[in-house]
């Protein structure tokens, strides 16, 4: 098992197979973080793609200095999805293929896909800020640390909005369920 | 103030507990008493937040992406080639073709038409199939060229691999998902022309109601028979390409897979974006 440091040297030297594992290793949870973020499951497809081939052409830029080459990654999908949202309005994701399904249980398959859509429709009640912070923390599984600088704000910062966000979220989560019965 | 920050903290490490140490809930409120009844929605929240953390990626989608991606690894680590006309402006591009075609007598693009990856001509058939795309300007015959144009990469694709062409076969195989990805894209613009057409064909006084009934009929009517054509050449293709499988080299085999994942993947996006 390599350290990251060094597979993200040797891509920076133009080493295809240290790239491909890097983009192995991190392609789902870009692609899930984009897909709650803008909630557009085409669009998410488009711009997980595109969030790698912008690493690809940039990859001599990222200095190493303690910072995870995710943290980086993540960064470079936080831009574009901001790019992204000022020009458009969001839509809702279709789900049909969106879950895992490498259960064979058909019902908790469907169980799973109905938590998940009443999740994304509620988090589309949220503030793009507290999106961004549930999809990072909860679905991507960043540390504060991490979260705090791809957002680009203090770890204190962080709390209170992943405080607020997790408030609205609960709320929005109650709202549906009611809208449901 | 204060108060809320120390509970930003508190939230905070139980969330650590709970979604990375693989904590209950009832453990991190048994830590934190006298905030268990503030605690306890929060951290059910984010257990249902967690949830989203079961979205992955559609698998075809990650194959497609993953071969487009080693393709652009395999770009950037190769020298840079100046392609065939490259030194020259897109719009001199298409005055040279143009004018090649009025003095050659169309003699040199025909027999480029023809030609194979192998042949010197080769260049002129691509950057004359690029100059037909421009020239086409309704957006149904565009979708019917990138088609006809696939069709030749196919054939391209089954005569390298015959030869046991490898590197040849995969350039091909990215020229025919680029081809493929273009007909997608322009199969999705037609879905937001057909929203517009409707009202711009619809009839401006309630005298002539038929007129705009006909007009959407006849835009309907054409784009079914563009999805059978379509539909038509991704069954053939498909066909081609698996026929000569068992035939082609060893060594050859396993880009010709590619190809026909690629071509696969590609049809079905661009039919989707038709249906």
């Amino acid at each position: 098992m390599q350290s990251e440091e060094s597979l993200v040297r040797r891509a920076q030297n133009r080493d295809q197979e240290a790239f491909a594992q890097l983009y192995e290793e991190h392609f789902d949870k870009i692609y899930r973080y984009i897909a709650l973020r803008i909630g557009n499951e085409a669009e998410a497809e488009d711009m997980t793609q595109q969030v790698f081939l912008n690493a690809l052409q940039s990859i001599s830029s990222f200095r190493w200095k303690g910072v995870p080459f995710s943290a980086w990654l993540f960064r470079i999908a936080h831009n574009q999805a901001v790019d992204h949202l000022r020009r458009k309005k969001r839509t809702a994701v279709p789900l049909d293929e969106s879950v895992a399904s490498n259960d064979n249980a058909p019902q908790l398959i469907a169980e799973q896909k109905l938590d998940i859509e009443r999740l994304l429709l509620a988090t589309q009640k949220l503030t793009d800020a507290q999106r961004e912070v549930i999809s990072l923390r909860f679905t991507s599984e960043l540390s504060i640390a991490q979260v705090a600088k791809i957002m680009g704000k203090s770890q204190g910062a962080v709390k209170a909005l992943q405080h607020s966000a997790i408030v609205a979220l609960r709320r929005a989560l109650l709202v549906t369920e009611n809208e449901e019965k | 103030m204060k108060k809320n920050k120390e509970f930003d903290n508190v939230l905070d490490e139980c969330l650590e507990r709970l979604l990375v140490r693989g904590e209950t809930i009832e453990q991190s409120l048994q830590r934190y008493p006298e905030q268990a009844a503030e605690l306890k929605p929060l951290l059910e929240a984010a257990l249902a937040a967690k949830k989203a953390s079961a979205v992955q990626p559609r698998a075809e989608f990650k194959a497609r992406a993953r071969y487009q991606f080693r393709s652009a690894l395999q770009e950037a680590a190769s020298p840079k080639r100046r392609p065939f006309f490259g030194w020259l402006p897109r719009w001199a591009t298409v005055v040279a073709i143009v004018l090649i075609v009025l003095l050659a007598g169309g003699g040199t693009v025909v027999a480029a038409s023809n030609s194979m990856p192998d042949s010197l001509l080769y260049p002129v058939k691509l950057a004359t199939e690029q100059v037909r795309l421009m020239l086409t300007t309704s957006q149904m015959g565009k979708i019917r060229l990138c088609a006809r144009l696939a069709d030749r990469r196919v054939a391209e694709i089954i005569y390298m691999a015959d030869k046991g062409d490898v590197h040849q076969v995969e350039l091909i195989t990215q020229r025919l998902d680029e081809r493929l990805a273009v007909l997608a894209v322009l199969a999705s613009a037609l879905e937001a022309e057909e929203e517009e057409s409707p009202m711009l064909l619809a009839p401006s006084s309630e005298a002539m109601p038929s007129t705009g009934d006909r007009g959407v009929s006849d835009w309907a009517n054409n784009r079914a028979r563009l999805r059978m054509t379509v539909a038509g050449y991704a069954v053939y293709h498909h066909a081609r390409l698996q026929a000569v499988l068992e035939k082609v080299p060893a060594a050859a085999k396993p880009a010709l897979l590619r190809a026909i994942a690629v071509s696969e993947a590609g049809y079905r996006e661009a039919l989707e974006a038709l249906d």
